[in-house]
């Protein structure tokens, strides 16, 4: 029974987001649980950390992903495997038409709206833009954690703030 | 008697470090400063006779004299009229058309340019107060609008940071407050890992720098084996694939050595070159 259990742990998915880490081979995952108080009675949300195996780069910071355990650990440190990325952040689909949105929007309608008011050079075009990841390390910091800053290096890192 | 003696002879208190690290507290520098706040550039260039926004547009100063010019340029007008241009040239680069004004794009143009007459303010005028203030309230403001959009429009984000140039870096774990001791724990841990390293990088090149001789050994062993089974008429264990392989494997390390020697020959020309 316990063999059971634990083999179905093993092979049972979660569903996570990717966060910033320094770890330049694995990718942090965040798991959100709900952990039950046995004095109140309440439920608690508690996050839980998993180290994932991704060969690949198919994940990126703050994209939703479904993990999978290893069958084996690959080190201490990453026991999982990124199975497959469900939601790439920033870049949402409506699941019901299949079409690009902005918020609450649909992208094809503020480019109606754009074009109706008379449409600018200056506007955003989706169709021109490059894949997400062009600004990395340039003027977006967001793929490792950034810290407070404390010792002047002589190189100066641009995470410490 | 005896205890304050020996006290006074023996220092005993407090701990003797042994790692000689040195500490350099970062500089303080204010939350409105450019360089915090992520603004890569300054505020836009408009010389003082360029016109007011709303002036330029009438017919009749086109052939108006100098002095009738002078009097509706910027310079005469005050700091409003050219906080004015330089909303109307930030929000330019991003508008969607002629009557946008509320969208993000807009309203981040829009605090950018903002923030940017502040700072320039700030730096003329480093007491005043009220500047500081708003300052660092729009900067937090154009901040969660920022977060904001990167979570829903992750393109557009990135297109916007290059067209503003701002820069943009996620908000830490905990903002925890600068201590010495922090700092010298951390110190020490680069300190420690870059010894570790450097122990495992020495050792790893003397293990590489015994492959060669070993396999050049091998290499002879294994032929040696070959002609002795050969010569005594007795079953042959040693097939030329394993000969081949351990050539092969020779004449990488070879390839891989000389590499190395030539980087130590021009680190070392490069230290002769320094001590000259």
């Amino acid at each position: 029974m316990a063999r059971k259990l634990s083999e179905a742990a093993r092979k049972s998915l979660l569903l996570g987001q990717c966060i910033p880490t320094v770890k330049q081979n694995a990718v942090k995952i965040r798991v959100k649980r709900l952990e039950l108080d046995e004095n109140l009675l309440m439920y608690f949300k508690k996050d839980e950390f998993y180290y994932c195996h991704d060969p690949d780069k198919k994940c990126q910071t703050g994209d939703i992903v479904l993990i999978e355990s290893l069958p084996q650990k690959l080190t201490k440190l990453i026991t999982h495997q990124i199975k497959e990325v469900v939601y790439p952040f920033g870049d949402i689909t409506d699941p019901v038409t299949g079409k690009k949105v902005a918020k609450e929007r649909y992208r094809e309608d503020i480019e109606k709206e754009a074009e109706i008011y008379g449409k600018l050079d200056s506007t955003f075009d989706y169709s021109k833009a490059p894949p997400r990841g062009w600004q990395e390390g340039k003027k977006d910091f967001t793929s490792k954690p950034t810290y407070t800053k404390y010792h002047v290096f002589d190189k100066n890192d641009p995470y410490a703030i | 008697m005896l205890r304050s003696l020996t006290a006074s002879i023996v220092q005993c208190r407090g701990i003797k470090h042994q790692v000689q690290i040195k500490w350099v507290r970062p500089d303080y520098v204010p939350s409105y400063k450019p360089e915090k706040s992520g603004d890569l550039e300054n505020i836009p260039k408009i010389t003082d006779d360029t016109l007011g926004q709303d002036y330029a547009l009438s017919e009749e100063i086109k052939d108006a004299p100098e002095s009738v010019k002078k009097i509706f340029s910027v310079s005469h007008l005050g700091f409003q009229a050219f906080k004015a241009l330089a909303k109307k040239e930030l929000t330019e680069r991003v508008r969607r058309h002629q009557y946008d004004e509320d969208t993000t794009e807009y309203t981040i143009a829009r605090l950018t340019a903002h923030i940017r007459c502040l700072q320039h303010t700030m730096e003329k005028y480093p007491k005043n107060i009220k500047a500081k203030q708003t300052c660092q309230e729009l900067i937090d403001k154009r901040k969660k609008h920022l977060k904001f959009l990167r979570q829903y429009d992750y393109k557009k984000f990135e297109w916007l940071l290059e067209k503003l140039n701002i820069e943009y870096k996620g908000h830490p774990e905990t903002y925890n407050k600068l201590s010495r001791k922090e700092s010298l724990r951390k110190l020490t841990e680069l300190h420690c890992d870059e010894i570790r390293n450097k122990k495992l990088h020495d050792y790893r090149n003397l293990l590489e720098s015994q492959q060669g001789p070993f396999l050049k050994e091998k290499l002879e062993a294994l032929k040696f084996i070959k002609s002795e089974q050969m010569e005594l008429k007795l079953p042959i264990t040693v097939t030329d694939q394993d000969i081949k392989k351990v050539e092969i494997q020779l004449e990488e390390w070879k390839v891989k050595d000389e590499i190395k020697q030539q980087a130590k020959k021009k680190k070392r020309h490069i230290l002769l070159e320094e001590s000259e």
